[in-house]
């Protein structure tokens, strides 16, 4: 079983958590070109290696970031966004 | 049958969120659990109802106490409709439920810390509160129904 650990609730299994995404930066819609504006909506890094992720703990609610290796299906650490729980 | 259900879904209870939360149930006279995902008894044993903090700044209140939230709130706190399915389990076959539906192993939760665990039974989001030989779970009120079904019809075959 995959284990995750969510920050608030401790570690659980991977069934329990929902993803959210990859954090990414927004670029300033004013100031972005249409061909930046348009990277950040319609694409995406598929590309392994080491990722900060949004991961839900669904029973809770829970957000958090969890830093994942993509290449070696690792969870490196998870934290609340504001700081460590 | 080895695993007994009770449903307690018509107790009064109320819940409030937020960062003022914590403080405003202090000042209604409520003891507060400092630590998230704990709970403290309200007036004695549990049938004099229940306070548990569900993270860092959810509460939810059981019992006649419950009444106290009524009272109109302040800055950073809000309401939370409570309208759960509530259940109390117990039995001897109550921990092998457990082992089938849920990924969680009880009989390693150390229980004098008061723990209040919110994960998933049969895929639906729960907070499991164990007390002594009991297990109370509390679960949105749509997926009541199906979850108490779905544990008898596994209960039974415990048995």
């Amino acid at each position: 079983m995959k284990i995750m650990t969510c920050p608030i609730n401790g570690p659980r299994a991977i069934t329990e958590f929902a993803y959210g995404g990859e954090i990414r930066p927004m670029p300033d819609p004013a100031a972005a070109s249409d061909d930046q504006w348009a990277d950040y909506v319609f694409n995406r890094n598929g590309a392994p290696g080491v990722k900060q992720e949004w991961w839900c703990h669904t029973p809770s609610n829970t957000w958090f970031v969890a830093e994942r290796d993509t290449e070696r299906d690792a969870i490196l650490r998870t934290y609340l966004y504001t700081g460590e729980a | 049958m080895s695993v007994q259900f009770q449903d307690l879904s018509t107790t009064p209870r109320a819940g409030v969120k937020g960062p003022g939360a914590a403080e405003w149930l202090k000042q209604l006279g409520l003891p507060v659990p400092d630590v998230p995902n704990t709970w403290l008894p309200l007036g004695g044993a549990l049938g004099g109802g229940l306070i548990a903090r569900l993270g860092n700044t959810e509460f939810l209140v059981e019992g006649p106490e419950s009444v106290k939230l009524a009272a109109p709130i302040s800055h950073g706190v809000y309401p939370v409709l409570r309208q759960d399915t509530a259940l109390v389990l117990k039995g001897a076959r109550l921990n092998d439920l457990l082992l089938e539906t849920c990924s969680v192993n009880f009989l390693a939760i150390n229980r004098t810390t008061r723990p209040a665990l919110l994960t998933s039974i049969v895929g639906v989001g729960v907070t499991a509160i164990p007390d002594g030989d009991e297990l109370r779970l509390w679960c949105d009120s749509t997926y009541g129904e199906w979850f108490l079904d779905t544990l008898r019809t596994i209960a039974a075959e415990l048995a």
